[in-house]
């Protein structure tokens, strides 16, 4: 028991000596061992545990993940001279553990270094560039139907598809500053643009520009609107007339021609004996005499004709 | 075998010497017999036996998954459940929870729940997350979420510092180029579903760039608004357009009554006019089929039937009318015959 415990014991003296020649490199990591300050051999990149000259030997790690950057927020005027707010982030990986540790030591230092060289090769861009390039990207395609429904007031804004759009900003960006980290011994995975916004002043200006566009939207809808509405009245005005004239025509057609009927079927039938139906009308037209009718008979008319022959008839007798 | 005690005794003595107050807290280095020293050092051995033991174990939950690495470096990822690992630090663990969904948000920040009932959120704005730029450079305020999950615990781990911040950086990024490649009026109303959509795809497409074991389950829009400046006029547009259907609906109805109404009329007008073309002609043929028939008669003795009709009518019309003057060929006045008005105006009274 006791011989057992005394070799437990010596094996755990034993690592507590060797620890000083051991270390472990996290799946993390990687690491550059030095003595006296001067890196000595390879990079560690392997994860596991590892050896070294105790003592006179001592470990720098370095992440070998990407890692984030993100920069502060810039003011940046674009070609067009609007101010705005340029925030970018990246992402970068240790590449060169060797070139990090000599040229920036750790990652406070290549985040300075960072932040210098991402910052100005933002602006440079930004700021040779329209703000419709920053905004848009390469596919942008905007259906110009869609402007007259929904009511995008056209001029203030050109709509044109960008020359190179965001994606490529950001490339060349990215193109621009990976240049000037592999002295570094930094990789640049990618930078992209975060946020961009206009400064207060300017936004307080194109708020007003919304609010003046969308007026004139609104105006457009209620005079369309009155237009729509006139025309529909219009159009009912002119089919009320065009169903009252159509009526009026086939009613005056079929009435003429009744009329007409009418009239062949009398001529055909007081044309037998023109002179009975003079002499029937003319009685007919005295049947429709009234009250204050004063008739005039001539004394020689066939009425007094009989009176005057019976006259000649009584005094004949006598 | 006393020896052998002896031998320990004086090397522990040596070595808490050393080492005392140094490692693990074993005990204070105490001079004295071998029975006490003895003690001290089944202490010491209990303690490495509990370490030992401790650290030889661990539970993963049904929702996570566990990464082993031993001195460091990645050698097995465990499901749930009860496992075994070396003990004193040579394997480590962690945990990551692979199942669980996640979320971000952007604009906006869940403060609590209501006993499960109801989200209740945060009053205060983020604007700096939300405000954007469309494509046609108005200012719009967008408020989404991300949900997502580690679908590799070791590449989330191992391949990239702090995936989720890299995530929210990233979502701003898509989300600004998404929306700025859309115009505002559009990411206010019909292009949500496919703005979220896209977002979704590449947020996703960066994700296996960096290869970091994030998944990616969807993004959503929440609240899409104009700035708080110009929601009025935005509201007046709406109005606006409310006005334009209400104009044109009601010229529509005014329409809708009178075109029926008027082809009525017209249909009324037509009716009239057939019926006033039946009644004329039918009154032709009736006249003339009388004036036929008296002609027939008439014809077989012409002479009797005129002076009969002439006396017949001028019998019916005689009563009847206010004065009748005779007038004879060479005289100046006319004559009067007779009185008949007068005559009937005595008798009537």
């Amino acid at each position: 028991m006791s011989r057992i415990v005394a070799i437990l014991f010596l094996a755990v003296l034993l690592v507590l000596l060797a620890r000083p020649a051991m270390f472990v490199v996290d799946q993390a990591e990687q690491a550059i061992l030095v003595q006296f300050g001067q890196p000595v051999g390879e990079v560690i990149a392997e994860p596991g545990l590892h050896f070294k000259k105790p003592f006179i030997q001592d470990v720098r790690r370095f992440d070998k993940r990407i890692m984030p950057w993100d920069g502060d927020v810039s003011q940046v005027p674009t070609l067009g001279r609007e101010f705005i707010l340029v925030d970018a982030t990246a992402r970068w990986r240790i590449a060169d553990p060797l070139k990090f540790m000599q040229s920036v030591r750790d990652e406070a230092g290549a985040r300075t270094r960072l932040d210098d060289i991402i910052d100005s090769v933002v602006r440079d861009i930004i700021s040779g560039t329209d703000l419709e390039e920053i905004v848009r990207s390469a596919d942008w395609d905007v259906d110009v139907k869609t402007l007259t429904e929904e009511g995008v007031a056209i001029g203030e804004v050109d709509l044109d598809k960008p020359k190179k759009g965001r994606e490529r900003l950001e490339q060349e960006i990215l193109a621009a500053a990976a240049k000037q980290t592999p002295e570094l011994g930094i990789e640049l995975v990618d930078v992209r643009l975060k946020r961009i916004n206009y400064i207060d002043s300017v936004r307080a200006q194109v708020e007003n520009r919304m609010v003046s566009e969308r007026q004139s939207i609104a105006e457009r809808f209620r005079s369309e609107g009155q237009g729509r509405s006139q025309e529909i009245l219009g159009e009912m005005q002119r089919e009320l007339r065009t169903i009252r004239s159509e009526a009026e025509r086939q009613a005056a057609e079929i009435r003429g021609k009744a009329d007409a009927e009418a009239t062949r079927i009398y001529g055909e039938s007081f044309g037998a004996d023109p002179e009975f139906y003079a002499f029937l009308s003319t009685l007919e037209s005295y049947h429709s005499m009234g009250a204050n009718t004063t008739l005039m008979l001539g004394a020689d008319s066939e009425f007094f004709r009989y009176l005057e022959s019976t006259r000649k008839r009584s005094q004949s007798v006598q | 075998m006393s020896d052998a005690n002896e031998k320990v005794a004086a090397l522990l003595k040596a070595v808490t010497g050393k080492t005392g107050g140094g490692r693990g807290g074993a005990g204070k280095a105490v001079p004295g017999g071998g029975a006490r020293g003895f003690g001290v050092m089944a202490l010491i051995v209990l303690g490495f036996v509990v370490w030992g033991v401790s650290s030889a174990y661990y539970t993963v939950q049904p929702e996570e998954r566990a990464v082993v690495k031993r001195f460091g470096k990645v050698v097995s990822i465990n499901d749930p459940g009860l496992h075994f690992k070396l003990p004193f630090g040579v394997d480590a663990v962690q945990k990551v929870a692979t199942e669980r969904v996640m979320k971000q948000e952007f604009g906006f920040r869940t403060a609590g729940s209501d006993d499960g009932e109801r989200s209740y959120y945060s009053s205060q704005d983020f604007p700096d997350e939300s405000l954007m730029l469309s494509g046609d450079l108005n200012i719009i305020d967008v408020e989404w979420v991300v949900q997502y999950r580690i679908s590799d615990p070791e590449k989330y781990l191992y391949n990239q510092r702090d995936p989720d911040r890299t995530l929210r950086d990233i979502s701003e990024s898509v989300m600004r180029r998404v929306v700025g490649n859309r115009l505002g009026s559009e990411v206010l109303t019909t292009a949500r579903v496919a703005i979220a959509t896209r977002a979704r795809d590449e947020i996703q497409k960066a994700m296996a760039a960096y290869d970091n074991g994030i998944h990616v389950v969807t993004v959503e829009l929440q609240d899409v608004v104009p700035p708080a400046a110009v929601q009025p006029a935005f509201n007046e547009v709406n109005e606006a357009r409310q006005e334009r259907e209400r104009m044109i609906n009601e010229a529509t109805k005014q329409a809708n009554q009178e075109i029926p109404k008027a082809k009525g009329e017209a249909n009324r007008a037509l009716s009239e006019a057939q019926g006033y073309a039946t009644e004329r002609v039918n009154q032709a043929r009736g006249e003339t089929a009388r004036f036929n028939a008296i002609l027939v008669e008439y014809k077989s003795a012409p002479e009797v039937t005129r002076t009969r009709m002439y006396l017949e009518a001028l019998n019916a019309v005689l009563p009847k009318v206010g004065s009748v003057l005779v007038v004879q060929d060479g005289q100046v006045g006319p004559l009067p015959l007779m009185n008949v008005g007068a005559t009937r105006k005595e008798n009537t009274q």
